[in-house]
């Protein structure tokens, strides 16, 4: 592992002398990394998942369960933040020192609502998958469709020009 | 931007709407009488009086306008049909398509290139039986 400042590029160059008159005397480039793999001296990990808000230590306000109906629980996170925030104001009036719950209380709200819309990415990634394909099958079904038309009329040409050919 | 990004983005404005709230009423609030045992705090009405009675109803106006944005952004989220696997057997049959159009593709593609190298071919052979460049067996 280079730790130089200016490290030399790898000397994996001379392997790959001959690979324009034989492609096969190189070898093949290393299989994809799996698991945990260190960068830069950083771990980093192959299997990117979103850490649910228990294993971050955070309490978590909407229920858990397969499916989520999403809207409904961001309108409720929405005016239990709003609620939230006049308890805060009111607080801050009557008795100002009591100040730290509530604030922690908004901060458990925001973490638990960006957390919702973190979890929607995934969906979201796998929506523009199925977008990508269904406009890529329109456009394969379209360019078929081109296709055939061209070759029909390109057969017409030819038995009009075989028939000009053919006539006097 | 897409829906869930202006989402997150609604979001920390909220949050920065409601701590500037808190701060600039916190900084700029006029001293207020707390007991009778100590005497009317010296009020200097410096640019108080006026303009600091429509600050917070400014800016709570302007949180609950963020709020109901809010709202109206998460009515616009498109609604989630069936879940994950729902997705995830979608995307398999459109990719069993995708493959079947793409080979029906290739096949008229072959066909198409062979009848143009036929064409082409034959009309080599009459261009060249019109010139003369070449005798016809």
């Amino acid at each position: 592992m280079a730790t130089a400042t200016y490290p030399p590029p790898p000397p994996f160059y001379r392997l790959y002398k001959d690979y324009l008159q034989n492609p096969k005397s190189a070898p093949e480039p290393p299989p994809p990394v799996e698991g945990t793999y260190v960068c830069f001296g950083g771990n980093y990990t192959t299997d990117d998942v979103l850490p649910s808000l228990e294993e971050q230590g955070v309490r978590q306000l909407y229920p858990k369960g397969p499916n989520i109906d999403f809207k409904k629980e961001l309108s409720a996170l929405n005016r239990e933040l709003q609620l939230h925030i006049l308890e805060l104001a009111d607080v801050l009036v009557e008795r100002p020192s009591q100040y730290a719950r509530r604030v922690e209380d908004i901060s458990l709200i925001f973490k638990n609502l960006h957390h919702l819309l973190n979890s929607l990415r995934p969906h979201q990634a796998r929506a523009t998958v199925i977008h990508i394909l269904e406009l890529q099958i329109q456009r394969r079904k379209q360019a078929v469709e081109d296709i055939k038309r061209r070759r029909e009329e390109a057969q017409k040409l030819l038995k009009e020009a075989l028939g000009t050919l053919d006539g006097p | 931007m897409d829906i869930i990004s202006q989402l997150q983005e609604q979001v920390n404005t909220i949050a920065a709407l409601a701590f500037n709230t808190f701060g600039t009423l916190q900084r700029d609030a006029p001293p207020v009488r707390l007991s009778p045992n100590y005497p009317e705090p010296p009020a200097n009405p410096t640019e108080d009086a006026a303009n600091f009675a429509e600050q917070p109803k400014l800016m709570s106006a302007a949180l609950v306008k963020a709020a109901k944005q809010f709202d109206a952004l998460v009515a616009a989220l498109p609604s989630s049909e069936g879940g994950e696997e729902a997705q995830l057997r979608r995307i398999a049959e459109l990719q069993a398509e995708n493959d079947a159009v793409g080979q029906e593709l290739q096949r008229q593609l072959e066909a198409a290139e062979k009848e143009l190298k036929q064409v082409q071919e034959l009309f080599s052979q009459a261009a060249d039986n019109c010139l003369n460049l070449k005798k016809p067996d």
